[in-house]
């Protein structure tokens, strides 16, 4: 008999058991091929849900840039001035003497509200529960104590006083927001 | 007719006696007290709030530049909006306070305990899931209330050790409130959690099946007395559903959901308070500095939810042990008192 004869000649035709390397490969070709069925299922599914995570997770972070302040001559007669930021964040700006600048947010660090300038009691509230800071923004009383309001970065050059804030704002519809220009006024008028 | 009832059954091969033996349960004698139907009472609940939220979701626009408008919209000019958007936030407070009492009867009468174990834990999902509902629910408004409560609570999601930080991004969809938050709770709100309450909801109930109603005996009950589900219970709850419709519809026409004033992100009003059920949250993040905060009233959760395998082994060691009715008595005063404490003062 010929090999191509052994060969077209169907398995088990002639009643006789398969050879044991034939199960044996049969076996081999079945759990590869669930293997690979498992790992193009995992594989796809597992692109799927990586894309889909991606998807709803925020792509990047709260864009930030250097912006003018004040003349710091200016700053250092008026004590300290409130400044608003694009993002409508509002920061304290003081002297602290010598050359010496501060700028604290108003967003309480407890749970994020926002604090606000109680200029008979000198010090700054935070109505959500109740924290409270003092003119150096070191919380003294409530959950934030211990705590301190956010410092942003400062930076002087020829006289002039930057600082480094987010950028972005939430559009609110029905708000008479005022704009970046005039934002600055003194504490003291608050 | 004949015909007609031959289509069907050749379509539909269940015969109505078939459909009777499969549903009808016998229901223990002591369901017939009023308080045992407050299971079914927050599911009723949860139907209105599907139907009135649909209703409600036509007109609503999840973004800050519409959210606001579209609310005032629906309360002031669409017609009938203002009764569906009241029967729509009744309902929530009910539902809230039936879940709440539905719970408080399961614990007092230890209908948690075994094999029932695992139907407890998917009653504390179901819990949390009710009040997060709540919680997505009033920051959708978009008024005040809104905005400062919802980045009160992604805060609070950061206070979380570990994932803290991660989650609050994933749920705001940024470092802080932005344009992308309105939408996403709106989603939660609306689509995802109402999906995976009625997963609970039917593992709930199926369980509750295939256990049986726990037996629990009163003075004036016979032993092994049992009544038909259908049609006696479920004519008890049609009647509960129909006198809390009346009490919704009432509500909603005397006391109708109002609109505070729209968020500000600049300002946080100087007074402001949460929904009710989130008072006693509220009064202990005054009481206690955020992390410790957060982590202590995340410990009191994770309790809950192992509570029927702590009591279990506390019951092996002292059989006749009543600590979990004064652990009740207890947890139930402190919601109480922390609850009347924050409702009555101003900070």
């Amino acid at each position: 008999m010929s090999e191509h004869e052994q060969t077209s000649d169907p398995a088990g035709a002639s009643g006789t058991p398969e050879p044991a390397d034939e199960t044996s490969r049969r076996n081999l070709l079945s759990t590869a091929t669930t293997v690979a069925v498992g790992a193009g299922l995992a594989a796809s599914y597992g692109t799927f849900f990586f894309y889909a995570g991606r998807y709803l997770y925020p792509a990047s972070d709260t864009e930030t840039a250097w912006l003018f302040v004040a003349r710091t001559e200016d700053l250092d007669r008026a004590g300290s001035i409130e400044y608003r930021a694009p993002s409508g964040a509002t920061i304290v700006v003081a002297a602290k003497g010598r050359g010496e600048y501060l700028a604290l947010s108003s967003v309480c660090p407890h749970l994020g509200c926002q604090v606000h300038w109680e200029a008979q009691n000198e010090r700054f509230f935070c109505p959500c529960h109740n924290g409270v800071f003092d003119a150096d923004g070191q919380g003294t009383e409530g959950p934030p104590k211990g705590q301190s309001l956010l410092r942003y970065p400062l930076k002087v050059e020829n006289g002039l006083l930057y600082i480094e804030v987010p950028v972005e704002s939430l559009d609110v519809a029905r708000l008479d927001k005022p704009g970046h220009d005039g934002c600055l006024r003194s504490r003291t008028d608050a | 007719m004949s015909t007609l009832k031959r289509w069907w059954s050749e379509r539909v091969p269940i015969s109505g006696d078939e459909l009777r033996a499969m549903t009808n349960e016998p229901v223990p004698h002591h369901i017939k007290h009023w308080w045992f139907c407050l299971g079914g009472t927050p599911a009723y609940l949860f139907v209105v709030q599907i139907i009135t939220g649909i209703l409600l979701a036509i007109y609503y626009q999840p973004t800050p530049q519409g959210a606001y408008e579209s609310v005032r919209y629906i309360t002031e000019e669409a017609r009938f909006g203002w009764y569906l958007r009241s029967v729509h936030k009744w309902a929530a407070t009910f539902m809230v306070a039936a879940v709440i009492l539905h719970q408080m009867r399961v614990f007092f009468t230890g209908a948690y305990r075994k094999p029932r174990e695992l139907n407890w834990i998917i009653g504390m999902f179901l819990l949390i899931c009710t009040l997060v509902v709540g919680f997505t629910g009033y920051s959708l408004v978009f008024e005040q209330l809104s905005y400062w409560g919802a980045t009160v609570g992604g805060n609070i999601t950061e206070s979380v050790p570990l994932i803290g930080p991660w989650l609050k991004r994933l749920l705001l969809g940024g470092d802080a409130y932005n344009e992308h938050t309105l939408s996403r709770f709106f989603i939660l709100h609306a689509a995802v959690l109402p999906v995976v309450m009625v997963l609970l909801l039917v593992i709930h109930i199926s369980l509750i099946r295939l256990h049986g109603i726990s037996d629990l005996r009163f003075k004036d009950d016979k032993a092994g007395k049992k009544f038909n589900f259908f049609p006696d219970h479920a004519m008890t709850e049609l009647g509960i559903g129909l006198v809390l419709m009346i009490v919704l519809s009432a509500l909603a026409t005397i006391f109708p959901a109002s609109l505070g004033a729209p968020a500000d992100p600049l300002t946080t009003p100087e007074v402001i308070k949460p929904e009710w059920f989130f008072y006693v949250t509220f009064r202990w993040l005054k009481l206690f500095p955020g992390t410790a905060a957060v982590l202590s009233m995340g410990l009191i959760v994770f309790v809950m939810f192992l509570w029927p395998f702590i009591d279990g082994w506390i019951r092996k060691r002292k059989p006749a042990s009543e600590f979990s009715v004064f652990v009740g008595i207890l947890a139930v005063l402190a919601i109480i008192g922390l609850t009347i404490w924050e409702a009555l003062v101003a900070h």
